[in-house]
This record gives C-alpha cells, structure tokens and sequence, in this order.
C-alpha cells in the first residue's frame, strides 16, 4: 500500500519532468535564436543588407580612435563587414559535398541492402556508423596531410592540363587549399547519416516491389532505380536535406581545409573559400581586439544567418521526412 | 460444379471436380533433375525430380511448409536474390539447364515469369504497372506499349475493368483487380512458364474463381506451375499435380491419378484430410 502511494506520489513529478525535457528543447533553440537576435542588434544595424551583399571583411582602423557611426550605432572607421563570400562559401561548399555525397550514398545504401551478403551486413552498417563517429578535426586532419596535397600537387595539375575546357574547373588551381577539398570533406562527414537513413527508407519498403521487378526480369540495377527508388524519393530527398543541414553547419574540418579565403572570391572549384562557420572561428580572434566590438556582434551576425539558414533547411527536411512516412503507410 | 462435403469419410472427394488430363504432351518444357535448396544449413527441398510438359498446368501441393514455394522460387533462379540460398541440381529449359555458368538469370526471369502470394503492384499507374517488363526490355515507343498493355490486360480479363482507369494508381484496385493486373505484367514480358505462388490465397472467393478461369485460359499459350494450398484448387485448374511433403518430392501424375489412385500413403493421408 505505502509502495503504491509513493508510486502514485510519482505520477506528477514524472509527468511534470518530461513535460519539462520536451518543452526544454524547444525553449533552448527559442532562447538561442533570442540571444543571437540581441546580441547582434547593433551589427544588424550598422550593416543593414550589407551582411548579406559586401564582399568586403574589415574590422576597421584599431590604432586611431577615429569611428564612423551609422544608424546609431559606432564602428572602427573604415571598418566593413561584408558576409557574401560566406554566405557563398557556405552554400558552395555544401551544394558541391551534395553533388558528391548523393550519388555515392545512393550507391553505398544499395550495395549495403542488396549486395552485401546478410552475414556481412551488422559488420558493414557498424562501420558506417562508425564513419559517423569520427570527430570532426580528424577528418579536417586527413584533409591536411593527405587531401590537399593530393588536390594540389595531382588533381590540379591534371586538370590544367586535360579538364581546361571545362568551366569551374580552369584557371589556378593553386595549393589545394580549397572549394573541392572541402566540399570533398564535407561529402565524407555526411556520407554517414545519409546512407543510414537511405538504407532505412529502402528497408522501410516491402521487399516485393524489387522481387516484382526482378521476376520481371530487370537487373538489380533496373529493379532499383525503376521500382524501388520511386517510393523512396520523398525519403531520400529529407536525408539529402538533413545531410544538408549539417554540412552547411560543419566548421572544424571546413577551416582545416577550404583555404579561409577573405574578400575573393574563387573562380574555380580549387581556389580557397570560406564558409560562415568557419569564418566565425578564424575571425574571432581579432574581432575581440575589436575595440568598438562591432565585429563581434558582425560574427554573431553571420552566425544568425547560418542559423536561419540550417532552421529553414531543418523544417524543410522533417516536413519531407513527415510527408514520406505518410505516403509509405 | 459438384463440391463433395469436407468430411474424412469421403476419402477421394475431389474426384468429381477433377478436370480430365489431357494425353501427355510431347514436349517437355520443364525438367528438373535432383533439385535440393538450403536455407544455410537447413535442406528446405531434398533432391525433388520433376517433368513439366508444354501448355499444361502443374499444381504443387502439400502442408505448409513442405518447401513448394521455395520449389517454385529455384524454378526461375528468384534464390540468387538471397545470398544465404544455395540450390544444388539441375533445372532444364527447353532441355537447357539455367543453372549453368555463364546463364544470366535475368533472361531466364524473363522467360519464366512469376506471379507472387500477395499482390505486388508498383507503386505506379496501372499502365506503367503493366508496361513495366517491355519498358526495361528497351521497348519506348507509347503507341507499341498501348497495344501490349491492351493485349496483356484483355488476355488477363481486366481490361474492360481497368480501361478507363489505365492513368489511375494501381495501388487504387481491388486485391482481385490487383493480382489479375499483376498476372497482365507477367505476360506483357511474354514468358514461356508462368510460376504462381498461392496466387489466389489473398483473395475472396469471387476473385479466386476470376483467377482460376484465367489459368484455364492461359495453358493454351503457357505452361503454368501453380502452387496452391487448396486441394480443390488444384483438382480444378491442373493436369499434373505433384504433392510436397517436408521438402520431399512424394508423388507426382496427372491430377486425376494423384487424387483417385494415389500411389503413396502420405499422398492418400494428405488429400484425405489427415494433415490438415
């Protein structure tokens, strides 16, 4: 009896305690887009639309005490921060880890659904995910010493000298400190989540709508593409865009890779970029010497930006994912 | 049509619904030698030998898991899609074994189509349903693929059902509408065998007997394998019926003989009701 009114005596408190977690999650990401809102008021201020057209970075003149001030709000004089080169970076980056990681996950999910004998299969899904779990800056490692050098001192050079005609790939390819090496980065870090939530899409599916195409007589190939991958597009397109959303989000590996390009622009796939996370953290340093610390609230700035850009991303791919699930049942 | 009551007492009850086996045809379109398939270690099917002469019907029956569809599976190399299947023995086509190395078992599926348990139709439109097999077979012109859906459904008595719906979702069908367009897809490839796996087991006893005409219909231009768990079934549409038992071939003949005469006591004990 005692034991029942104390697990009765429970009841709320686990009630109220849930109720807390869920609403506690929704309430972070709220207090987090508030913060970011505040915090950055004065730079949304002083850049108005220039945040998202300058190419310009410039945290201004730190030895006069000379300030320039525009909507009320005080900068360094001369200074400028321009985000387009980021917000391309950014965009660039991601759209080409998609062009790499989407027709290889497709192919990796299949090979792990359709080709990989049962037994296999526990030990290939394990690395997989294993591949998930390798920490960011080992990947932006790899990148340094075995990537970009391959990028620079191989790829490039053939591409001079064979791919010249074709546009986005002529030009200077420089070091390979670049668009492509961290696009191919990015591709790598997303692999993962996509090919696990294509493998599940796929498994999702009955088993006889391939049988039917393969007693039809279609190859594995056919039976795939044909049959199976018409229902699994609505699912594959919202792990493109989960994938998506944290590629554009990625930062460490990025850095190590993409060059840090500041005010250019790259004019092929090998010139350096640079994406907003990644300029976040290799600005920081002297934004903070920033005496008028516009340029803080700047990086904060940029930050909101990538932020309401992986939300929209975010909502777009579980509205997807959502729709998927309904049209499967 | 006379139906016998079910009762144990009536040992031979089917006989009158036994449709007369035709006199044996020359040719043999079928023939399989020792067949034995594993499941890993597990023997599903022993050394099961068997003729299927051109344009009849065959019906394999037994109790639930006696290995008839994993029988039918070997006949078109649908095992080769589960790499934990092995299949020993030899399966001759037009005295052809498509076991052989260097047969490609996609032509041999496309030879030998397969109708399954449960209607399995694509996603898709009843036309791209249809037209699917000649699709992937390289056929693109819309007004040749018309023709062969029109003549697959009219051939599988669904055309004036489906006619004006031929646009529609597929997956928009009855379960009987289904299993006959599934039927139309299987011979828009034009096979020479069709295997059908308990393909009326779905289904309500209206669209079972659809299904069933159809069959008679369909052994003027195909051999048919069908494997059933209705002894009644198979006693109506087949001329040869071959009885499974614990993955054992134990008595194969014509329809008549198998439910009349049978030659084993298990096969007598099966058809009689004694293993449900």
């Amino acid at each position: 009896m005692n034991n029942l009114t104390q697990r009765a005596r429970m009841q709320p408190v686990l009630g109220v305690g849930t109720g807390i977690a869920a609403f506690a999650s929704a309430a972070i990401v709220f207090l987090i887009l508030i913060f970011l809102l505040v915090f950055a008021w004065p730079a949304i201020r002083f850049n108005g639309s220039g945040i998202l057209t300058g190419v310009i970075w410039n945290i201004g003149n730190q030895y006069g005490s000379s300030t320039v001030t525009h909507n009320g709000v005080t900068a360094q004089a001369g200074a400028s921060f321009g985000g387009l080169v980021f917000v391309f970076g950014t965009i660039a980056t991601s759209a080409l880890a998609m062009v790499i990681a989407v027709p290889l996950s497709f192919l990796v999910a299949v090979a792990l659904v359709y080709r990989v004998p049962r037994k296999l299969q526990p030990l290939a899904n394990t690395l997989v995910e294993l591949m998930a779990g390798v920490p960011s800056v080992v990947y932006g490692l790899w990148g340094i010493v075995v990537l970009v050098p391959w990028v620079g001192n191989q790829l490039g050079p053939f591409a001079q000298a064979h791919l010249s005609w074709v546009p986005l790939v002529r030009g200077e390819t420089g070091s390979g400190n670049g668009l492509l090496a961290a696009g191919i980065i990015l591709a790598l870090m997303v692999l993962p989540i996509m090919v696990a939530t294509l493998r599940d899409v796929i498994l999702a599916q009955p088993p006889t709508i391939f049988e039917a195409s393969m007693a039809l007589g279609s190859t594995t190939w056919q039976a795939v593409t044909r049959a199976v991958f018409p229902s699994v597009r609505k699912g594959f397109l919202a792990a493109v865009l989960v994938a998506l959303g944290r590629a554009l989000g990625e930062t460490m590996a990025v850095l190590m890779v993409c060059g840090a390009a500041i005010n250019q622009f790259p004019s092929n796939i090998f010139q350096a970029v640079n994406t907003i996370a990644a300029v976040i953290v290799s600005q920081l340093d002297s934004a903070l010497t920033d005496a008028s610390g516009m340029a803080q609230r700047s990086l904060a700035e940029l930050a909101l930006v990538l932020f309401l850009i992986t939300l929209v991303v975010n909502v777009v791919a579980r509205l997807t994912l959502r729709g998927a699930d309904r049209s499967a049942q | 049509m006379l139906q016998a009551p079910d009762r144990e007492d009536q040992p031979l009850m089917y006989v009158t619904t036994t449709k007369n086996a035709p006199e044996p045809s020359v040719a043999t379109k079928l023939q399989i030698e020792r067949l034995s398939v594993f499941y890993g270690s597990f023997q599903a099917i022993r050394d099961a030998s068997l003729e299927v002469p051109e344009n009849c019907v065959m019906s394999l029956i037994g109790p639930s898991g006696c290995g008839k569809s994993t029988f039918i599976r070997a006949v078109n190399r649908m095992h080769d899609l589960s790499p934990d299947v092995r299949v020993e023995g030899k399966v001759l086509l037009d005295g052809a074994n498509i076991y052989a190395p260097g047969v490609d078992p996609v032509t041999i599926r496309h030879r030998i189509g397969m109708v399954f348990q449960r209607p399995n139709p694509f996603p898709k439109t009843v036309f791209e349903n249809v037209v699917y097999g000649p699709r992937i077979h390289g056929i693109g012109n819309r007004k040749k693929l018309m023709e062969i859906a029109e003549r697959s459904l009219r051939h599988a008595a669904l055309w004036d059902e489906v006619k004006d719906r031929l646009d529609k979702s597929a997956l928009d069908l009855s379960g009987g509408q289904q299993q006959r367009m599934c039927i139309a897809r299987v011979l828009a490839v034009e096979p020479e065998v069709i295997l059908m796996d308990e393909p009326a087991s779905a289904l309500d006893p209206i669209a079972t007997s659809k299904i069933e005409d159809l069959i008679g219909e369909l052994q003027r231009f195909y051999t048919v394998v069908i494997v059933t768990h209705s002894m009644q079934q198979a006693a109506r549409i087949s001329d040869y019926t071959a009885f499974f038992l614990m993955g054992e071939l134990i008595e194969i003949g014509t329809t008549t003989e198998v439910f009349t005469k049978p030659k084993d006591k298990r096969t007598e004990d099966y058809i009689t009701g004694r293993y449900g």
